[in-house]
C-alpha cells in the first residue's frame, strides 16, 4: 500500500497545485528567515544586546530567559492551533461534530499552570527590581553626577569630578571604567528620559521630581579605551525630539583624571583664538564658558526664557575641545562641522533655540559673521593651532 | 412647554438624507458609525502611510519634524477614538438588539444623539487641518509639553475639546448599552445564556462609563490651564506632570479592553459557527472577561515604569500586569478547545478569526515581556512597543473587527462580501501586518526609540525600517482589495438568504437585511445558542427550517419614531466646545440650542400618536 502524505504535506500540495517545488521555497523561505534573524541581532550603536555594564546586563538576562520562554509557549499554542485547523478542517460529506461543551479539568490546569509560572517570574522580578535600584553596597567612590534635560540636550555636573573639582558641560558624559556612576535628574522644561541602552534602561527626567539611576562600564566588556557610547532621549519632548542625542565616553581612571584637571576655558595663546573669544562674547549670553558659577547664570536665563525673554539655558562650552561631537550628538566635533552648525543651525537640527533665540544674530537666515569670523571662533572654542 | 415640540413638525420621511439624519433605528445608526469609522480608518491608515514613507530611508527629508509630529499624533488619536471605539459601537448598535431579541435599544434617541455628537466631534478635531492648527504632541499628550509655553498653537486646544467631545458620545452611548442588555433581553434570556459577544459588550460598556470620567477631569484641567490659567500640571507653579500621565493611564489602560474586549466577543461568535461546535467553556470565556475587566484598573501604572516610581510601586504594578496575562491565556486556550474536534470551514470571517489567535498570542506574550519592568526599562518608549500595540490592536482589534465584518455584512446587507476577493483581502493583511510589524520587535531592541521622524544610517536601523514601510504597501493593497469587495458586493453581491453560516444566534432567525420591527414575535428562548437549537430539532422532527421568521405588517408594531432633536442637541454640544476655540460667546449659542434641543426632546413622545411605526 502507498504511504498516505500527511496533513501538512497535502496542504502544501494543495497550495503549490502539486506542481509546484515546495522543498525549494522552503529553504528558499528558512534561507530568508535566518538571514533576517541574523541582521536582526546584530549589534549596533544602541543595542540593548550588547551591555557593558552590570545593570544592562541583568535587564537583558530577564528578557533573554523570558524570551525563551515567550519562543517555547509560542511554538505550542501556535502549533497547536495550526494542528487543529488542519487537523479538524471541514471534509465533504461530514456531519455534525461532537458537541463538546467545555472540560473542567482542562480548565483547571490551563489556569494553574500560568498563574504558576507567573507567580516564579514574579518573584525573580521584584528581587531584580531592587537589586538594580542603588549601585551596591560595594561599590566604594561611586561618581555622582546630576543631569539637567533641556529642550533639547543633557547638561552634566559634577559635584565632585575628581579632587573636589566642579565640573559643568553638555551632552558628553566622560566616566571613569569600573566605576559605579549615580545619576541625579533634573528637568529643566519638559519630560524627558535618559537612555544609553548599553549601559542600563531608561529612567525619565521629570520636572519637579529628582529621579536616580545608577549604572556602570565594566572594562571586560569593552575592547578598547577610551569608548563611545551612545544615548538618546527615549521621551517624546517636542520638535527636535528625535536629535537629542548625546554620548558618554568611558575612559581609563588616568585619562578620565587628566581631562578633570585640564578643566577650563580654552586657552588664548594665538591672536586668532583671541579674536574667537571676543567674538564669544555674544554667545556668553547663553553659553557659559566657565564651569565654576554656571548654576547661577544658567538659574537666571532660565528665569529669563520663562518671562518670555531672548536668554535660554544653553550647552556649557568650557570643555567643548574635548567632546567627540557637536550639536548634542548630530555631528562629528571638527572645524568644518562647527561653521556648518553655527552657521545655519536650523539646517541641522530643526527647531533648536539656538537660532530662534539669537534671532537677530541670524537676520538672512544665516549667521551674520564672515568666514574668518567662524574661523577665529573655532579656533577658540576647539583650541586649534 | 407642550407647544415647542410643536414648532417643528415631526419627521415622517424615513427615507432619503432627512430620513438617515432623524433615524432612530439602531441598524441605521450601527450603518451609520461604521461608514464614518470606515472612513476615519482609511484617513488614520494614510496617515500611518506617510509615517513610514518618511522612515523608509536614513536622513529622509520627506516631511519635516512638526508634519510627522502631527501625523503620528492624529494616526493614533484617530485609530483609537475615532475607528476601533466607533467600529465596536456599529457592532454593538446593530448585533445588540438582534441578538438579544429586542426591537431596537433602550434608549433610541439617545443612540442617535450619541452617533451625531461623535461625528461633529470627529470633524471638530479635523478642523485643526484646515486652520493648521494640528495636534501635535502624541495621542497621550503628556503634561507638561502641553502647556502654552511648550505648545503655544491651538493644536491641543483642538484636540482636549475633540475628546471631551467624543468622551460625552461614548459615556452616553455606553449607559443606553449597558441598559440595553440588562432590562431589554427577550424571555428566557437569562446572563448565562447571552451570547459572549453580548458579555464582551456589556463588560466593555460598563469600563467605559466608569474610564472616561477620568480622562474628563484630566482634559478639563488641561484645558483649564491653557485657557484660563490654573496651575494643574504647570511645572512653574509646583505642578506635577505625572499627574497627567496617572489620569490618562487610568483610563488609558482600561481603555485599551475596551479596544479588545468587543472584537474577542466576536470571534467568540464566529469561531464556534465555523467550527460546527458550541464555544468551549463558555463560564470560562465570560468569566475571564469579568476578570480582565475588573484587573484593568490595577495596571496602569506598567506605562509608566520609567517615570522612577521605585521599586515598591514598580513592584505591585508589575506582578498585577503578568497576572491579566492568565485570564487573556485561558480565552485563547478556549478558543483553540472550540476549534478541537470541530468541522472547521475556511470562510473569510473564520480566517480572520484565525488570524486574531495567532497574532494575539505574539502581542500578549510581547506584553509579558515588558510587564517584567526591569526588561521594559530598556524597551519602554522603542519600536518593540509599537510592535507590541500593533499585534494587539491591529493582529487583534482590527482583525476581530474585519472578521465581524464578513461575520454580519450578509445580515445587513442581504448580500454576501465575494469570498475569493475576501480571502486575497485576509492574506495581504496577514503578511502585510506581519511584515509591518515583526521587524520593529528588533529595531526597537537595536534602540530605535518612538516618535522620531528621522534616524542616522549609522544605527544600523535601516533595512528593518524599509522592510516594514514595505510592509505598509501590502497592507495598502489588501485594503484596496477590501474596498474593492465592498463597493462590488454592495453593487452585485450573491444574495445570502437568512442565515449564510447556519449560526447559532437570534440575529440570524429573521429576515436579512432584518425589518425595521426586527422579530414580528419576541422571541422565547430555554438556552444558549437558540437558533441552533431550534434548527436541529426541527431537522429532527424531518421539518428543515427553510426560511427567516415571515414578515408582518409593520403599522401593526409600535416602533419609536424619528425625531430632530437629537441632532439639535447634538448641534449645540460640538458649538460650546467650537466656542471655547473662537469666541466663549458661541459656547453660549451652543448651550443654547443644547437646552432647547433637550426640551425639545423631552416633551416629545417617543412614539408619534398618529403613527403606528
Amino acid at each position: 500500500m502507498k504511504p498516505q502524505p500527511g496533513p501538512l504535506k497535502r496542504i502544501s500540495n494543495r497550495i503549490s497545485g502539486g506542481g509546484y517545488n515546495y522543498r525549494r521555497f522552503a529553504k528558499f523561505a528558512m534561507l530568508a528567515a535566518i538571514l533576517l534573524l541574523l541582521l536582526a541581532c546584530s549589534t549596533g550603536r544602541q543595542s540593548t544586546w550588547d551591555p557593558v555594564g552590570p545593570v544592562a546586563e541583568k535587564q537583558l538576562l530577564m528578557f533573554n530567559v523570558l524570551v525563551w520562554v515567550m519562543v517555547i509557549i509560542f511554538i505550542a499554542v501556535e502549533g497547536v492551533l495550526v494542528y487543529a485547523a488542519v487537523r479538524y478542517r471541514r471534509r465533504p460529506g461530514q456531519g455534525l461534530p461532537k458537541q463538546t461543551h467545555g472540560n473542567m479539568p482542562l480548565e483547571i490546569t490551563w489556569t494553574i499552570i500560568p498563574t504558576v509560572l507567573i507567580m516564579a517570574l514574579a518573584v525573580w522580578t521584584v528581587v531584580v527590581l531592587y537589586e538594580i535600584d542603588e549601585p551596591p553596597a560595594s561599590a566604594n567612590d561611586v561618581l555622582n553626577v546630576h543631569v539637567t534635560g533641556h529642550q533639547w540636550w543633557f547638561e552634566f555636573e559634577y559635584e565632585d569630578a575628581g579632587g573636589g573639582k566642579r565640573i559643568v558641560t553638555a551632552n558628553e558624559l566622560k566616566i571613569p571604567v569600573d566605576r559605579a556612576v549615580r545619576l541625579t535628574m533634573d528637568s529643566d522644561d519638559v519630560i524627558h528620559s535618559f537612555w544609553v541602552p548599553k549601559l542600563a534602561g531608561k529612567v525619565d527626567i521629570v520636572p519637579n521630581r529628582r529621579n536616580h539611576m545608577w549604572f556602570q562600564a565594566d572594562s571586560a566588556k569593552i575592547d578598547s579605551l577610551p569608548a563611545i557610547l551612545y544615548g538618546q532621549c527615549a521621551e517624546f519632548c517636542g520638535i527636535a525630539h528625535a536629535l537629542m542625542k548625546f554620548q558618554v565616553r568611558v575612559m581609563d581612571q588616568q585619562d578620565y583624571d587628566a581631562w578633570v584637571t585640564n578643566y577650563g576655558p580654552p586657552p588664548t595663546t594665538t591672536a586668532q583664538a583671541k579674536k574667537g573669544q571676543q567674538l564669544f562674547g555674544q554667545c556668553a549670553m547663553c553659553h557659559s564658558i566657565d564651569g565654576n558659577n554656571d548654576s547661577a547664570a544658567q538659574a537666571s536665563r532660565k528665569e529669563a526664557f520663562v518671562a518670555g525673554g531672548a536668554l535660554v539655558p544653553a550647552p556649557n562650552l568650557t570643555d567643548l575641545r574635548t567632546r567627540a561631537s557637536l550639536a548634542a550628538g548630530l555631528l562629528d566635533l571638527n572645524k568644518e562641522n562647527f561653521k556648518r552648525w553655527v552657521n545655519n543651525p536650523n539646517a541641522v537640527k530643526p527647531g533648536n533655540l539656538m537660532q530662534a533665540r539669537a534671532a537677530h544674530l541670524y537676520g538672512s537666515g544665516q549667521l551674520s559673521l564672515s568666514d574668518s569670523d567662524l574661523d577665529a571662533l573655532a579656533a577658540y572654542l576647539l583650541n586649534l593651532q | 412647554m407642550v407647544s415647542i415640540t410643536g414648532v417643528i413638525a415631526r419627521p415622517t420621511s424615513y427615507s432619503g438624507l432627512w430620513g438617515w439624519i432623524t433615524t432612530v433605528d439602531h441598524k441605521r445608526i450601527g450603518v451609520l458609525y461604521g461608514v464614518t469609522a470606515f472612513i476615519m480608518l482609511l484617513i488614520a491608515g494614510s496617515e500611518a502611510g506617510v509615517i513610514r514613507a518618511q522612515l523608509a530611508q536614513p536622513d529622509n527629508t520627506l516631511i519635516g519634524p512638526e508634519t510627522y509630529n502631527r501625523m503620528f499624533t492624529m494616526h493614533a488619536t484617530a485609530m483609537v477614538f475615532m475607528v476601533i471605539m466607533p467600529l465596536s459601537a456599529s457592532f454593538f448598535n446593530f448585533v445588540v438588539p438582534l441578538a438579544i431579541g429586542a426591537r431596537d435599544v433602550a434608549f433610541p434617541r439617545l443612540n442617535a444623539f450619541s452617533y451625531w455628537v461623535f461625528l461633529f466631534g470627529t470633524i471638530l478635531m479635523h478642523v485643526s487641518f484646515l486652520v493648521d492648527q494640528v495636534p501635535n504632541a502624541g495621542w497621550f499628550s503628556y503634561a507638561n509639553l502641553t502647556a502654552t509655553t511648550y505648545s503655544p498653537n491651538d493644536g491641543l486646544d483642538f484636540w482636549a475639546l475633540g475628546l471631551l467631545v467624543l468622551g460625552t458620545s461614548s459615556v452616553a452611548a455606553a449607559l443606553n448599552f449597558m441598559v440595553t442588555i440588562v432590562n431589554m433581553r427577550c424571555p428566557g434570556m437569562s446572563m448565562m445564556r447571552m451570547p459572549v459577544f453580548i458579555w464582551m459588550a456589556l463588560i466593555t460598556n460598563i469600563l467605559l462609563v466608569l474610564a472616561f470620567p477620568v480622562i474628563t477631569v484630566g482634559l478639563i484641567e488641561l484645558i483649564m490651564d491653557r485657557n484660563f490659567g490654573t496651575h494643574f500640571f504647570s511645572t512653574s507653579a509646583g505642578g506635577d506632570p505625572v499627574l497627567w500621565q496617572h489620569l490618562f493611564w487610568v483610563f488609558g489602560h482600561p481603555e485599551v479592553y475596551i479596544l479588545i474586549l468587543p472584537p474577542m466577543g466576536v470571534v467568540s461568535e464566529i469561531l464556534p459557527t465555523f467550527s460546527k461546535k458550541p464555544l468551549f467553556g463558555y463560564p470560562f470565556v465570560v468569566f475571564s472577561g469579568i476578570v480582565i475587566g475588573i484587573m484593568s484598573w490595577a495596571v496602569w501604572s506598567h506605562h509608566m515604569f520609567t517615570t522612577g516610581m521605585g521599586p515598591t510601586a514598580l513592584s505591585v504594578f508589575t506582578v498585577t500586569t503578568m497576572l491579566i496575562a492568565v485570564p487573556t491565556g485561558v480565552k485563547i486556550f478556549n478558543w483553540i478547545g472550540t476549534m478541537w474536534g470541530g468541522s472547521i470551514e475556511f470562510k473569510t470571517p473564520m480566517l480572520f478569526s484565525i488570524g486574531f489567535i495567532s497574532l494575539f498570542i505574539i502581542g500578549g506574550l510581547s506584553g509579558v515581556s515588558h510587564a517584567v519592568a526591569p526588561s521594559d526599562f530598556q524597551q519602554q518608549d522603542t519600536y518593540y512597543i509599537v510592535a507590541h500595540i500593533h499585534y494587539v490592536l491591529f493582529g487583534g482589534s482590527i482583525f476581530g473587527i474585519f472578521a465581524g465584518m464578513y461575520y454580519w455584512f450578509p445580515k445587513l446587507t442581504g448580500k454576501m462580501l465575494a469570498e475569493g476577493m475576501g480571502k486575497v483581502h485576509f492574506w495581504l493583511t496577514f503578511i502585510g501586518m506581519n511584515l509591518t510589524f515583526f521587524p520593529m520587535h528588533f529595531v526597537g531592541l537595536n534602540g530605535m526609540p518612538r516618535r522620531i521622524y528621522t534616524y542616522s544610517d549609522d544605527f544600523g536601523w535601516a533595512l528593518l525600517n524599509q522592510l516594514s514601510s514595505l510592509g505598509y504597501v501590502v497592507l495598502f493593497i489588501g485594503m484596496l482589495a477590501f474596498v474593492i469587495n465592498l463597493i462590488q458586493s454592495l453593487r452585485k453581491g450573491k444574495a445570502s438568504g437568512h442565515d449564510p453560516w447556519d449560526a447559532p444566534t437570534l440575529e440570524w432567525s429573521i429576515s436579512s437585511p432584518p425589518p425595521a420591527y426586527n422579530f414580528a414575535e419576541i422571541p422565547h428562548v430555554e438556552g444558549r445558542d437558540p437558533y441552533w437549537t431550534t434548527k436541529r430539532r426541527a431537522e429532527a422532527a424531518g421539518q428543515p427550517v427553510a426560511g427567516p421568521e415571515a414578515l408582518v405588517d409593520p403599522s401593526t408594531i409600535h416602533m419609536p419614531s424619528p425625531s430632530y432633536w437629537p441632532v439639535v442637541a447634538a448641534t449645540g454640544v460640538v458649538i460650546i466646545a467650537a466656542g471655547l476655540l473662537t469666541h466663549y460667546g458661541v459656547s453660549f449659542v451652543g448651550g443654547l440650542i443644547t437646552v432647547i434641543g433637550v426640551i425639545g426632546w423631552s416633551n416629545e413622545p417617543a412614539t408619534a400618536p398618529n403613527s403606528h411605526n
